[in-house]
């Protein structure tokens, strides 16, 4: 073999040491953005679960507000029976805006702040609702990497070769963008 | 930001379901943490305004991966080489310089040998780090239950970076600080002091925690170590050549007969090198750890998307700054704010293990901007 045949055995290696570094980039990609969506999924549960129990302790307390209580079960039982992305990401809009106007209204109760079970609750409630927002960020974060890699040269090159596609991000439904009408105090 | 909610519900900024995307133009801090990060993803348009990506951080961390294997095998040359040189050195010594050919027995075995202890060093402070500094800080471990905030922080900010839930540490004292150790985000802790946990609130603890985080995400344990073991071998070889040249057979009665003017050159530039070389390596890697602080900072307020908090904790911080019992000069660049000495413009020394807190806290306001 002469020197020409050495070298285009030596960018044959290199070609395919690209391909097999560039896969296995998509694939581990892929997986996190999948694992990042799994996790959104737990701490909406997580909510679901929550939810009822904070109602119960302070329906005696906030008796004056009965409508907000009902608006925000009303929201959690919709967000549990939505079937698909499209609905349940309206649904659990829909839960957030309830339960965060929920959560402001508790300030004006100290009986209730006063109650270790409610500041309990109420700091389950709090994580869980950051934990769906930095879940959701992490899953956008990773579907953007993912989509970077396929669609970027020259790794497309290999994405559509190997079938990879393009995340669907999460957005935000218009509900949730709103102002929230929080800051009168 | 001028959200009035006290209490726990306290990371009002980003409140629930304002995902980064959300507002075209977003928050304040929507640019910085793309600015924190390469910047290379800005412009993505509105749709994908998460350009802030963990993308980034993701590619930063594999770089830092690739940095700090790059880094060790430097390191591990010069100080090959300082040993070869020592061993030739030995070698020529015991004849004459001018019958020592270039290769040497002695420095080989000598490079060889300092190969060898580097990644056995190396590997021992990996393995054992991590609970040296907990045994030193003499933390307990806490649980869900009994720091339920703390606690949630800590899994939130786990959440925000994609790793796996550290482990976390209390530490009993008053002075307020924080630290991170662990090799990997899968044998990461967290450790805070008592003091840190009552005097901030829960978005001041959740820009601290990002920190921690970032340190976790950014690998700065196991790069910080490695630095740290190659600065104490070059010392250490330092330390023999100069010994050598005192007491091995090398010396002055040796050294005339038939050197000339070459050998002079190099014992001259060896005992140069090894004068300067523990002290420049020394400066090396003080300015890597504060760099790395600068990171962490970048880090955190890329996972909480809130500059807010991070700031006002390390205003905190720098009020109440008083030494810590349970750190030492071993572990002080693990925490968040220098555990040992004060933190005025003056720790921006060359050999402070932490930038200045105002230089922090303005870099963090730029991020903000």
């Amino acid at each position: 073999m002469g020197t020409g045949g050495w070298i285009v055995l030596g960018l044959i290696v290199v070609v395919v040491i690209w391909v097999i570094a560039t896969y296995n980039g998509l694939v581990s990609r892929r997986n996190q953005s999948q694992n990042a969506w799994s996790q959104i999924d737990v701490q909406l549960k997580r909510r679901h679960d929550l939810i009822p129990n904070l109602v119960q302790v302070v329906k005696d307390a906030m008796s004056y507000e009965q409508e907000t209580l009902k608006t925000v079960i009303e929201a959690r039982n919709r967000a549990v029976a939505a079937t698909g992305p499209a609905q349940a990401s309206v649904a659990e809009a829909a839960l957030s805006e309830a339960t965060g106007k929920l959560l402001m209204l508790m300030e004006n109760y100290p009986t209730l702040k006063a109650n270790d079970n409610v500041m309990q609750l109420q700091e389950e409630l709090t994580a869980t609702e950051n934990k769906i927002s930095f879940a959701r960020q992490f899953y956008n974060d990773s579907v953007m990497g993912l989509n970077n890699a396929v669609q970027s040269f020259p790794g497309n090159l290999i994405a559509g070769r190997f079938g990879f596609t393009t995340g669907q991000f999460f957005d935000v439904p218009e509900t949730e963008k709103a102002v929230p009408q929080v800051k009168l105090r | 930001m001028a959200d009035p909610r006290p209490g726990p519900w306290g990371s009002p900024p980003r409140p629930h379901g304002t995902a980064p995307a959300a507002a075209p133009g977003g928050g304040p801090w929507l640019p910085a943490a793309g600015d924190a990060a390469s910047g290379a993803t800005e412009g993505t348009g509105p749709a994908v305004g998460t350009a802030i990506g963990a993308a980034d951080f993701l590619a930063a961390q594999r770089a830092n991966r690739r940095r700090t294997l790059v880094l060790l095998s430097l390191l591990t040359l010069i100080a090959a080489g300082l040993g070869y040189l020592l061993g030739w050195y030995w070698d020529a010594g015991s004849r004459t310089y001018a019958s020592a050919g270039v290769v040497s027995a002695s420095g080989v075995l000598v490079a060889l040998g300092l190969g060898a202890v580097s990644i056995i060093w190396s590997s021992i402070s990996l393995a054992w780090g991590g609970r040296m500094v907990l045994a030193m800080t003499g933390g307990h471990e806490a649980s869900k239950e009994t720091e339920p905030q703390l606690f949630n922080v800590v899994e939130e900010m786990s959440i925000a970076s994609g790793q796996p839930m550290p482990r976390v540490f209390i530490i009993e004292d008053g002075a307020m600080n924080a630290f991170a150790t662990g090799t990997s985000g899968r044998n990461a802790t967290i450790g805070v002091t008592r003091g840190l946990l009552d005097g901030l609130n829960r978005e001041e603890l959740q820009g601290v925690i990002g920190h921690e985080m970032g340190h976790i995400a950014n690998l700065d344990m196991r790069y910080m170590t490695v630095v740290g073991v190659t600065v104490g071998l070059i010392a250490l070889v330092s330390d023999m050549i100069l010994r050598v040249m005192n007491w091995g057979p090398g010396r002055s009665r040796d050294r005339g007969s038939g050197g000339g003017g070459a050998a002079a050159i190099l014992i001259v530039v060896l005992i140069v090198v090894a004068l300067l070389a523990p002290l420049a390596a020394k400066l090396v890697q003080f300015a890597v750890s504060r760099q790395r602080e600068y990171l962490a900072d970048a880090t955190s307020v890329q996972f909480t998307r809130n500059a807010a908090g991070l700031i006002s904790a390390l205003h905190k911080l720098t009020a109440a700054a008083r030494p810590f019992a349970g750190a030492s000069r071993a572990t002080q660049h693990l925490f968040i704010v220098n555990p040992l000495h004060q933190f005025g413009a003056k720790a921006s020394a060359l050999m402070a293990t932490h930038p200045a807190t105002e230089d922090r806290i303005a870099r963090l306001r730029a991020l903000g901007r």
